[in-house]
């Protein structure tokens, strides 16, 4: 698979007292045609490395490469990519067609070239007939859609997407992401997406990056960094989960006893290499675990302390013992009645397999 | 009822100093313009347009008038030197209000407090330094004939661009602090999608920032167009009243000359080419306005 864009030991510091260490030293490769996000919480370091591809930002060391071309040091007009700002930064004194072709002006082309291509830009994110109109008399979610049909229309190598959605409203939000998916397809254009929202880059990412403190965590599919978290920043920072510091008991088959509290045993699978009584972290995610009613053997049950009601869901607390609590997340499949209330006494059914052992966090 | 006679009430201030300050001298001058002049001073109180067919006409003395150009020449100049004034302000005031905006916060405001540092001192003094500076023995021409550039002084003093110099000296803060304050409220972001767009500097300067800081630009340009267009300072002391302009033409009439309805028709010349100006600048506002504001 050809590689867009190659980041090769980048490091950024923003020079001052105090120096900040925004990127310390990042190497991954972006693949041609990729939908590729960028996941974080703020001051991880995604928007710095963002616009140090795009050119706004210069880098401290190492390099960066668009399809084979050294563009570590090119001003942002010599790099064949475009960005998609925050909050849009469209000309306020330009018409919207304007806007749309004024990239392709500066690459050359005629007026009437020009304003076709731009007409064909706002078409495909169907605005086709707010051409003439001035940038503050659309809505967001219209400007928003602007911004993009701007920045696609250069036809760039690589389009930049600088947190495109967080100043839209929830409905307006999941219409884009889906818009997002098909423009990407439909132009088969490499898109780099800047998001701290998870289920965004969930939605819509073929790969996500997960940065913390200026280094990435992990680099996976979205499934994989939902199911097996490289560590517990990932698996903190990607939905709801239980964390447990535990001791192995005893391995026999394939199935290990870990101990996580006072008499609470957890059963997963067996981590390899691993000296006996050494300290882990398990993690189970809440939808993982089912509750029981009936009492039987097994190996581990509890009272259910608060039930949260989630709409598609339901989030039960369960008290293990006084130290120890496990979320459990139910779907409500039937007509939205908890199956169970608080006070009861229930068992939980945890799939080994579902269980997971993270290492120490990279840092 | 009650509100009303509040709102009433809160705007008296200003009334009260608009009418006093502005409109009760203006009445005067309008007034005095179309008085008889008495030639001890003052006016005589009978009707008459003889102020203004004083500005294009001459009256011989057997009481023919003829056309005269002097004055037409002297408001034509003045306006010529201002409007000079006005584009080398532009020129050389917009770089500095851009590079005071780029600067982190904290350094701008202490730029903008050297901006203003020269209005610390008497305007008369600082135009006299001025002399010191341009005379055939100053400064300037100590310095050619030491580096051996020229043999003999040049001619700085007494000439029209010394009166430039000068009025450029003394009006260039006004240019710079509106168009600081544009430029300021331009979101750098607008730039970076320019240079995104494969825009070189140049051209985000042609096509983003300078028609986003007009506001700032036409306010400047106005604010030093309306002082320089009747100063009197720096035209007398470095054009050495050789080169008259508007504002030296006015108080010859109310001092040596005695004709204090020309020197007031004058005047409301020179209001007439403000209020010009003005008009310009408010149909220009307004059709930014309709355009599009900036963020």
């Amino acid at each position: 698979m050809a590689v867009a864009v190659s980041v090769r030991n980048v490091k950024k510091t923003y020079h001052g007292s105090p120096s900040i260490d925004a990127l310390k030293n990042i190497s991954f490769d972006i693949h041609h045609n990729e939908f590729f996000t960028l996941l974080g919480p703020s001051g991880c370091g995604k928007t710095t490395l963002l616009r140090l591809i795009a050119g706004f930002e210069d880098l401290t060391a190492g390099k960066l490469h668009l399809f084979e071309q050294n563009i570590s040091h090119l001003p942002p007009e010599k790099r064949p990519v475009n960005t998609v700002f925050q909050h849009y930064a469209l000309f306020p004194h330009m018409t919207i067609i304007e806007n749309v072709a004024f990239g392709l002006r500066r690459l050359g082309k005629t007026e009437n070239e020009a304003n076709t291509a731009a007409e064909k830009m706002l078409e495909l994110v169907h605005l086709d007939d707010f051409a003439t109109r001035m940038p503050k008399q659309l809505s967001g979610g219209q400007q928003q859609r602007v911004a993009l049909a701007r920045a696609l229309a250069p036809q760039p190598k690589v389009l930049l997407l600088d947190e495109p959605l967080s100043a839209l409203d929830l409905k307006l939000r999941q219409n884009m992401r889906l818009e997002l998916k098909r423009l990407q397809r439909e132009t088969g254009i490499t898109f780099v997406f800047v998001t701290h929202d998870q289920e965004e880059a969930l939605a819509m990412s073929d790969r996500i990056a997960v940065m913390s403190a200026g280094k990435v965590q992990q680099i996976a599919k979205p499934d994989e960094i939902y199911e097996t978290p490289a560590n517990r920043f990932v698996a903190d920072f990607i939905g709801d989960a239980n964390f447990y510091d535990a001791s192995i008991v005893k391995s026999e088959n394939d199935v290990t006893t870990y101990q996580i509290g006072n008499g609470v045993h957890l059963k997963g699978p067996l981590r390899p290499n691993m000296p006996d009584n050494a300290k882990v972290t398990l993690f189970v995610r809440p939808e993982k675990i089912s509750i029981i009613n009936f009492s039987t053997l097994e190996l581990v049950s509890g009272e259910i302390k608060d039930i949260v009601y989630l709409g598609s869901s339901t989030d039960y607390q369960i008290e293990l013992n006084s130290s120890l609590s496990i979320v459990v997340r139910n779907e409500n499949q039937q007509n939205g009645l908890a199956i169970a209330k608080p006070g009861d006494k229930v068992s939980l059914r945890i799939d080994p397999t579902s269980i997971r052992i993270l290492e120490s966090e990279n840092s | 009822m009650i509100n009303k006679i509040k709102q009433y009430v809160g705007i008296m201030p200003a009334i009260f100093v608009i009418g006093f300050f502005m409109f009760i001298p203006i009445l005067i001058i309008v007034t005095y313009s179309l008085l008889e002049a008495n030639p001890y001073g003052g006016v005589n109180w009978n009707l008459t347009t003889e102020a203004y067919t004083k500005i294009l006409y001459e009256r011989d003395l057997f009481d023919e008038i003829s056309f005269n150009s002097a004055y037409l020449v002297i408001i034509f100049r003045s306006i010529w030197i201002a409007l000079i004034t006005v584009i080398l302000c532009l020129v050389a005031g917009f770089p500095v209000a851009y590079y005071i905006a780029i600067q982190p916060p904290s350094r701008r405001n202490f730029l903008i407090l050297l901006i203003t540092v020269p209005f610390w001192t008497n305007l008369l003094i600082r135009t006299y330094s001025w002399i010191l500076v341009l005379r055939d023995t100053g400064l300037v021409n100590n310095s050619l004939q030491v580096f051996g550039i020229t043999d003999t002084p040049v001619k700085l003093l007494y000439t029209e661009g010394a009166i430039a110099l000068g009025l450029i000296y003394t009006y260039i803060p006004f240019m710079i602090l509106p168009i600081y304050a544009s430029l300021e409220r331009l979101d750098v972001k607008l730039i970076e999608a320019s240079r995104d767009l494969y825009a070189t500097r140049w051209i985000t300067l042609r096509k983003i920032i300078l028609p986003l800081s007009m506001p700032g630009i036409v306010a400047g340009s106005i604010l030093v167009f309306i002082p320089a267009l009747g100063a009197f300072i720096a035209p007398e002391l470095l054009g050495g009243g050789q080169k008259l302009m508007l504002g030296s033409l006015v108080q010859l009439q109310f001092s040596s000359a005695r004709n204090w309805p020309f020197g007031s028709a004058l005047a409301v010349i020179i209001l007439i080419v403000v209020m010009l100006a003005l008009m310009l600048y408010a149909r220009n506002a307004h059709k930014n306005n309709s355009e599009g504001t900036i963020h």
